[in-house]
């Protein structure tokens, strides 16, 4: 299994990349700082998840996920954010995301919100 | 943002409290109870450093996170899991700072209706201007015995 952290903060990315680990997903693990730097990382890389955060310089979450599937990249998607407003859940929902995790989050957070997707 | 978040409203209960014991548990210690509002006089910061997030839409707003340099050190060891006596790069810094306000800027923006936008964070040394009519609420926090303090801001 290969994920894609996209976070413009590299420490939230540890965050989240140890998280994953904590949650017991041993997954090969590919970081990229803004939108634009993950979509061409799914381009070139085809990972089999996406992890991003939704407010990000460059290319927001949301506008990468857009991008994605604007170019037939069906990826499953996630968001990790610091927001968790209903409103933002049902845009993530209705653009194609499969979740929304609010920061702060725990591996049990992980473990509950990703297991479903993985069966 | 002043009249889209009442303290006051929240029975005694201050959320603010509720959502920094939330950030700090879950991504800075591990477990719960390091953190707790500041008891006595608060003395004033040394070395100091700011993060920050405005809050934009009819309510525009700003969390603000203060500390001293040392103490934001521990916050970016602990959000990194590194040892006690491992260097810190300002780059680190800087960034650890800016999430723990940004996350919790993020969780107080939940308080206000819709629609509202988050900023990204900004980490200065210097305190930003800030007119003290504006502050909304300050909660000064004891994280290990240092002192953290979050405000809310309108913004003019």
């Amino acid at each position: 299994m290969r994920v894609l952290v996209t976070d413009d903060s590299r420490v939230m990315r540890q965050i989240v990349i140890r998280t994953l680990r904590q949650a017991g997903y041993d997954w090969d693990v590919t970081e990229a700082p803004d939108g634009a730097a993950g979509l061409e990382v799914v381009r070139q890389e085809d990972p089999d998840l996406v992890l991003s955060d939704w407010n990000m310089p460059e290319m927001t979450g949301i506008e990468f996920l857009r991008a994605m599937r604007a170019e037939g990249i069906e990826t499953p998607f996630g968001f990790v954010t610091s927001e968790g407003s209903a409103e933002m859940r049902e845009q993530a929902e209705a653009e194609g995301a499969l979740f929304l995790i609010a920061k702060p989050f725990t591996a049990d957070t992980f473990r509950d919100t990703i297991d479903p997707f993985l069966a | 943002m002043s009249s889209a978040i009442d303290i006051s409203a929240f029975h005694g209960t201050d959320p603010v409290l509720a959502i920094a014991e939330e950030v700090f548990t879950a991504m800075i210690d591990g477990e719960p109870g390091l953190v707790r509002p500041w008891t006595g006089d608060v003395p004033p910061l040394a070395d100091e450093m700011h993060a920050w997030v405005d809050v934009h839409g009819p309510f525009p707003g700003r969390v603000l996170v203060s500390t001293e340099a040392g103490t934001a050190q521990d916050l970016a060891r602990a959000l990194l899991g590194m040892g006690a006596d491992e260097a810190v790069s300002d780059e680190d810094l800087v960034d650890a700072l800016g999430e723990v306000a940004n996350v919790v800027g993020g969780n107080v923006k939940a308080l206000v209706a819709d629609p509202h936008a988050l900023g990204l964070p900004v980490v200065d040394r210097a305190r930003p201007a800030t007119r003290p009519e504006d502050l909304l609420h300050s909660l000064p926090l004891d994280w290990r015995g240092r002192l953290v303090e979050v405000g809310l801001w309108t913004l003019p």
